[in-house]
């Protein structure tokens, strides 16, 4: 008998959660131990309860799936489901363990889930001995997904985030791109400034500005990207040493491509 | 501008066809009075091409006077006067270059010949002016009946864009996917709901095909639709959704295009309730003042409300089909306001006969 397996389950929707407690109910060894019913709720059951399997809705209030995703470090093991297909790719690019599409029965979801106790236990082994584990390391779905793929993941192919989402502790903030003044690189983590607050995100500067649009958001510096749209000036402080003011007041570093760079958007 | 003068080949083929006449008119000139071929090709020949000008202008007068019932025998006063002008200016122009050739290239052409040269002129200049109106009367009514095709493929086109884009939009799979699950859920906890709900979502979608299928429904119709509609939904999100309705009696008679409302209802679940943890209500609104018909639905929205794909794609397929239904009558205007997501729908209001009869 394998240990008991603890699952979240995520969706907007009642009946859907009803349905996955209904099915799990007979498979022996499951316990669900949350149920969420949207993004913020999810973030902060899944970082307390650390559960082994998350069942994932991607169309939910707040946070979609994928940004949930993004905002779990470590992200948890995950069955989607949702109607839309258009987001199995996605699904796949962040390692998800299995895609269910509504409506599924009851043989579809035991093979999600005996798939799901696969790869758990798979993870297991390699915990215990590490050479395993390298020797490993191409399987798909072993390795932790990167944080940019789920980023990228979350705002769908070929499209620029329009929203930062950031998490602080048991809190989520959902930042509109549009509202952020500048990012500035702070070790592991990007400092998200927007008007007077500050959001640490734990991701690189530059994979969090590969993810914003290009038209907006120029790398000035090597830590710093600055919304084009709130700079007020330019102002040359010495030979290849310039600020971008920004019309609050707050000085930006720009460096002699950073400027550059400003100026090919700009004209 | 003239058809034919657009391009340097078609102008080309006016000289071109205007030299073979000159030919014709030389010999022609060469029976009545013997000369030498070179006289005669001096005088016919710019003559000619000069003429071949003139006539051209028929298409400015064509243009000026269509050749169409009551005022067809206007048109052919009209060019019989333009004829008559043509040929005199051309009978001018002819005398001049006479004299010119007469006094400096040939001067022993009789001066009765060139007198006689001069009628010919005359005499020909009508029939050629005709000739030339009736070919452009011709080639308008070619273009028309062409334009004509034209406009009729093109609203076929339309029309069909619009039945699709309303099929498409009635036919959300994702709502069908969704519905499809919650009976599966109820199935194991509330078989009764599951059966209700099978009704429920049969009833709805012989509805919509039945209601899509006509050019005009009743706004009665169409609210029955999207309670049916509702209905689903209620089952989905529970006491999430919430439903306001301010339908005045007097307004249920109107015809509306069909799946007018369930588009615009969707949308508003979509971001009003969907997106929002603790929903919110949709309230829909119609109301009839005088001869105009003004619906409503509204919804909350959040600030912060992740993007959804494709969004105002449904908006817009409403506008068109409104368009198509009204004209100049009917518009969508769509205003988002603390808070609030507000479509207003205005169309002229239409009882039912009169409308069935139109499209009887």
């Amino acid at each position: 008998m394998p240990e008991s397996l603890r699952v979240v389950l995520v969706d907007d929707e009642a009946p859907a959660r009803s349905l996955l407690r209904e099915y799990l109910g007979a498979h022996a060894g499951v316990e669900v131990v949350g149920e969420c019913a949207n993004g913020f709720e999810a973030v902060k059951a899944i970082g307390e309860l650390s559960p082994d399997l998350v069942f994932l809705d991607v169309q939910m209030p707040k946070l979609d799936g994928f940004e949930v995703l993004e905002l779990l470090d470590p992200a948890p093991a995950v069955i989607f489901c949702t109607a839309y297909d258009e987001y199995a790719l996605q699904a796949f690019e962040v390692h998800a363990v299995d895609y269910l599409l509504k409506p599924f029965g009851r043989e579809r979801l035991a093979e999600a889930l005996a798939r799901a106790r696969e790869r758990l236990a798979l993870a297991a082994t390699r915990r215990e001995s590490p050479a395993a584990e390298r020797e490993g390391a191409a399987e798909p779905g072993s390795a932790p997904p990167a944080r940019a793929a789920l980023a990228r993941a979350a705002r769908g192919p070929g499209r620029h985030a329009e929203r930062i989402v950031v998490r602080d502790g048991a809190q989520v903030h959902v930042l509109p791109a549009e509202r952020v003044d500048y990012l500035e690189a702070q070790d592991d983590y990007v400092a998200v400034h927007v008007g007077r607050d500050t959001h640490l995100k734990h991701q690189t500067l530059s994979e969090l500005a590969d993810s914003l649009d290009p038209a907006r958001f120029v790398r000035v510096h090597r830590s710093f990207v600055v919304n084009v749209e709130r700079i007020a000036r330019i102002e040359l402080l010495a030979k290849d040493q310039r600020v971008a003011v920004l019309h609050d007041g707050r000085q930006v570093p720009v460096s002699r491509s950073g400027h550059e760079r400003l100026k090919e958007l700009l004209g | 501008m003239h058809p034919l003068l657009g391009r340097p080949a078609r102008l080309l083929l006016v000289i071109a066809s205007a030299a073979a006449t000159g030919a014709a008119l030389a010999w022609l000139l060469r029976l009545l009075e013997p000369r030498p071929w070179t006289a005669a090709l001096a005088f016919a020949m710019p003559m000619q091409v000069l003429y071949s000008f003139v006539v051209l202008s028929a298409w400015w007068v064509c243009r000026r006077h269509p050749m169409s019932g009551a005022v067809a025998w206007r048109a052919a006063t009209a060019q019989c006067a333009a004829a008559l002008q043509a040929s005199a200016v051309w009978v001018g122009m002819g005398a001049i270059w006479a004299v010119f050739l007469s006094r400096w290239l040939y001067p022993d052409l009789p001066r009765a010949a060139v007198f006689r040269d001069l009628g010919v002129l005359f005499a020909l200049g009508i029939p050629l002016y005709l000739i030339s109106a009736i070919a452009h009367y011709l080639y308008l009514a070619f273009e028309a009946s062409h334009a004509a095709e034209r406009r009729v493929l093109e609203t076929e086109v339309t029309a069909r864009e619009a039945e699709l884009r309303a099929l498409r939009a009635q036919l959300n799979p994702h709502f069908l996917f969704n519905s499809l699950n919650s009976i599966n859920a109820l199935i194991g906890s509330d078989p009764e709901g599951a059966r209700r709900m099978c009704e429920g979502l049969g009833d709805f979608l012989r509805r919509t095909l039945a209601l899509g299928a006509r050019e005009t429904v009743s706004l009665g119709e169409e609210l029955a639709l999207v309670e049916r509609y509702l209905g689903i939904e209620q089952v989905r999100f529970g006491d999430r959704l919430r439903v306001e309705r301010a339908v005045e009696p007097g307004a249920t008679a109107c015809r509306v295009p069909p799946l007018l409302l369930q588009p615009l209802v969707e949308n508003a679940i979509k971001h009003g309730i969907q997106d929002r943890v603790e929903g919110g209500a949709v309230r829909i609104e119609a109301m009839r003042d005088g001869d105009v018909l003004r619906l409503v639905v509204e919804n909350l929205v959040d600030d912060d409300a992740p993007v959804r794909r494709g969004e105002g794609v449904g908006l817009d397929n409403v506008r068109r089909r409104l368009e198509v239904f009204g004209a100049r009558d009917a518009r969508l205007v769509a205003v988002r306001q603390g808070g609030h997501f507000r479509v207003t729908l205005t169309l002229p209001a239409l009882e039912g006969a009169a409308q069935e009869a139109a499209h009887a």
